[in-house]
């Protein structure tokens, strides 16, 4: 009889553990009483499977019913599992984004962050991004995880860590109150912030999103400083059409290279860009299985799509530190098949985008 | 089935093949073309090389423009010589071919003319060049408020590309977003500029979808926009500038015979299809408007249903879809008035695909009824009663207004009235229109002002 805390749970990042033999573990892990956390052992009862018995594939995780929204209101502590101690190493309770709704909270424990820096390095590394240089991290801090885990990976990597914050909140609220006009004047606020650091300092890697990359990139001195000192681009938060990632990379930006991930707080993390795409290719991210698996469902059914079909993105995170299985995504995205012989489990994802919406041109009235 | 006509992008280091691209259909829903959408990326870096992007001199220019019309007359470009290419736009806009042909000999004739025609506008007091005697004493000397001029074009009638010309003319470095639904004349035209002696940093052709629109806008010193009401409260006052609904009308006093008129208040309905600003979606005439009526319903009653490529076509053609949309508003919107045609419907579909939107004709119980300001693209006309006590508000907002009248206080109040563009006095129909004289003023009021210069 193993006893909760299994070792399967504790391997280094690049050891790949067997997928079912792991969740398994996890399971147990999560609802046994002396070492789950009060948030799963109190919802244990309310299931209508037992868990340890009745999971046990990946498929099974769609059995538990999406309790992300929960994370909103629970007490932070509830979700430390008890098998950390009294004292469990946390480096940080981080929110969602909050784009919809009251933002969400989870805790993030060391022996997580420090695999998942491991695990993100070694993404780093296939797409050439260099070590031992220093970083402009122009990403969400604040109550948000990716500033704080981009800080202690430079650290890992070997350089500073200079950061200008975004707050994204904001930027979604001047937005749908139709304030264009300030929304604007906010990105040019942190336009020049980071021409302040990229003026005085010697940075390697520009982390940013696509629309400041975009307003980079039309100031002639920035994109000059950026062409002269930036040997990586890592670009985050929203994406990047083919046609704009070719533009940089043969006309723009030639001698950076571009790297992107598909982050998510409720996974804990983010899914990287699959080394050795072509220009051609859509930007397809593969998760870190077992423990970020993605599914890609008909929204109507929740059936999942055909691979190259379009659906909604389903994640599940599971880890000693974190069960938050079957979180329905905003996003939609295409299926895509892992990797040709990566040993992962569930589906890679490209082509993130909102809800998708269509323009109606259907104009009525008028003769244009 | 042959293969689809490819539109690119005419970027400032030329042709950009765009991965991101839309299938532009004819109005029977068949592909005609792949275009390709260029991202906001391209389109800021774009505008900026149109700021760093000199001007060709004057003269250059308008030479450049006149043979720029023999090339877009004459020479097969992407594939499509000048016939071609017309019935494409036929096609696709659903415009009669011979609608399309006087179009496209207008753009022609307007880059030809283009020297003249830039000239109109320059005030008397001032010179075209500093270099100009007249600057030696003092003088006004007409100049450029900015360098790069961005338009968003629209696609109901090929009509309007020949606007942009003149800023080219004048020196501005020109960015065109095409519409999706008709980008094969600014395409056509754009190339013929660029292969009579324009650099391909002068004059530039970015479609885009929605998002990327805006950069363009942005991007330009002074813009120029097509739409409808929202489009020019959006933009009155700035530096883009509205091209908005036209709502032409026709007023027939008390003096004047309306019979003696007729061909030319149907004419001014029904010329291009309807589908222009310029045709009449009002006729107020002093008296009983129902003869009237009844009058242009018996004449706009005859004219045939045919597909926009056919010689004798003389009604616009629209997709099913979008022509059933259109007469369930008119149905909706025509309540309260009295259909003299078109009462039932005005959809009539091809057999080929596609429908033609036929004539409407309805009555007004007033002048200033509610109806009288729905312009819709195709010959569907207001007719109301009007009498010296209503006076000229029912007349206002009217890009053109044609008065069949001998009351001269009338017309002055009417020439007075800022909201009216143009007046036509006595038998001109409202699309009148030749190189010289402004459709909305004109361009050039808004692209140049003066500045003193005085010299040794």
């Amino acid at each position: 009889m193993p006893t909760a805390a299994d070792s399967v749970l504790d391997l280094p990042f690049d050891a790949v553990p067997d997928p079912e033999e792991f969740l398994r573990a996890a399971m147990r892990w999560h609802f046994s009483p002396e070492t789950g956390s009060p948030f799963w052992l109190e919802r244990a009862s309310l299931l209508d499977f037992d868990p340890l018995t009745d999971i046990r594939t990946f498929a099974d995780l769609t059995r538990f019913p999406n309790l992300a929204g929960e994370l909103r209101e629970v007490r932070a502590e509830d979700l430390v599992p008890r098998g950390y101690g009294d004292r469990p190493d946390v480096v940080g309770v981080y929110e969602s984004g909050g784009t919809t709704g009251a933002p969400k909270r989870i805790v993030l424990l060391r022996d997580w962050l420090d695999r998942l820096l491991g695990w993100s390095s070694a993404q780093l590394d296939a797409h050439g991004v260099p070590q031992g240089v220093n970083w402009l991290v122009v990403a969400p801090t604040g109550p948000h995880m990716v500033g704080d885990v981009i800080k202690h990976q430079t650290a890992l990597r070997g350089g500073l860590a200079f950061t200008v914050d975004l707050d994204p909140r904001w930027v979604k609220r001047l937005i749908s109150e139709g304030k264009g006009a300030e929304a604007g004047a906010y990105a040019e606020h942190i336009v020049d912030q980071v021409a302040h650091v990229l003026r005085t300092q010697d940075v390697g890697v520009l982390m940013c999103t696509p629309p400041v990359l975009e307003r980079l990139a039309a100031r002639d001195d920035l994109a000059k400083l950026i062409e002269d000192k930036v040997q990586a681009i890592n670009w985050v938060g929203t994406q990047m059409d083919p046609d704009t990632r070719h533009l940089y990379r043969t006309e723009v930006f030639p001698g950076a290279r571009l790297y992107s991930g598909y982050g998510s707080t409720m996974i804990l993390g983010n899914a990287s860009e699959r080394p050795g795409l072509t220009d051609d290719e859509p930007c397809v991210y593969d998760p870190w299985s077992p423990y970020m698996t993605f599914s890609v469902v008909d929204p109507e059914t929740g059936v999942p799509v055909e691979y190259g079909e379009r659906g909604q993105v389903v994640m599940h995170h599971v880890s000693k530190s974190l069960l938050m299985p079957n979180n329905l995504e905003r996003d939609h995205a295409t299926r895509c098949r892992p990797a040709p012989g990566a040993a992962q489990t569930g589906d890679s994802v490209a082509d993130i985008a909102p809800v998708r919406e269509f323009d109606n041109e259907t104009v009525i009235e008028g003769v244009y | 089935m042959s293969e689809l006509i490819a539109l690119d992008a005419l970027g400032p280091k030329g042709t950009y093949r765009a991965r991101n691209r839309v299938t532009v259909t004819d109005v029977a829903g068949v592909p005609a073309a792949d275009l390709g959408l260029v991202p906001k990326l391209f389109v800021s870096r774009t505008m900026a090389a149109l700021h760093r992007a000199e001007s060709l001199p004057a003269a250059e220019r308008i030479a450049a423009l006149a043979r720029a019309a023999r090339v877009f007359t004459e020479e097969e470009i992407g594939g499509l010589s000048y016939e071609d290419y017309r019935r494409t736009v036929a096609r696709v806009s659903g415009v009669p071919i011979s609608v399309v042909r006087e179009a496209t000999a207008a753009i022609a004739e307007a880059a030809e003319q283009a020297g003249f025609v830039v000239a109109q506008p320059r005030p008397a007091g001032a010179v075209g060049d500093w270099r100009d005697p007249g600057t030696r004493d003092g003088s006004a000397v007409w100049t450029r408020r900015g360098s790069v001029f961005a338009v968003h074009a629209a696609g109901n009638h090929p009509g309007p590309h020949s606007l942009w010309l003149e800023a080219l003319a004048l020196g501005y470095r020109v960015a065109v977003r095409p519409s999706r639904r008709e980008p094969f004349t600014p395409h056509r035209l754009i190339t013929a500029l660029r292969s009579a002696g324009f650099g391909e940093d002068q004059v530039v052709l970015l479609p885009t979808d929605h998002e990327a629109a805006d950069e363009i806008l942005r991007g330009a010193d002074l813009g120029l926009v097509y739409g409808g009401d929202e489009v020019v409260r959006k933009y009155a006052g700035s530096t883009v500038l509205p091209q908005g609904p036209g709502r032409s009308k026709i007023l027939v006093t008390a003096d004047a015979d309306w019979r003696d008129h007729l061909d030319t208040i149907v004419d001014s309905i029904s010329h291009q299809g309807g589908v222009a600003c310029i045709n009449a979606t009002t006729v107020l005439v002093d008296g009983d408007p129902a003869p009237l009526a009844a009058a242009i319903a018996e004449r706009l009653a005859a004219l045939p249903s045919l597909p926009p490529e056919d010689e004798k076509a003389v009604l616009s053609a629209q997709p099913v879809e979008g022509a059933r949309a259109m007469e369930s508003f008119l149905l909706a919107q025509a309540k309260g008035t009295v259909a003299h045609l078109g009462g039932e419907g005005v959809v009539e579909e091809l057999p080929g695909g596609g429908a033609v939107l036929r004539p409407a004709v309805h009555q007004l119980p007033k002048a200033d009824a509610r109806q009288a300001g729905i312009e819709l693209p195709f010959p569907c006309v207001w007719v109301g009663p009007w009498s010296p006590a209503d006076g000229i508000a029912p007349l206002r907002e009217s890009l053109v207004l044609t008065v069949l009248t001998e009351d001269e206080k009338l017309v002055d109040a009417l020439v007075e009235e800022p909201s009216i563009s143009n007046v036509y006095l006595g038998d001109h129909p409202t699309y009148w229109i030749r190189p010289g004289v402004p459709h909305d003023g004109y361009l050039g009021e808004f692209l140049m002002r003066t500045k003193t210069v005085i010299r040794h």
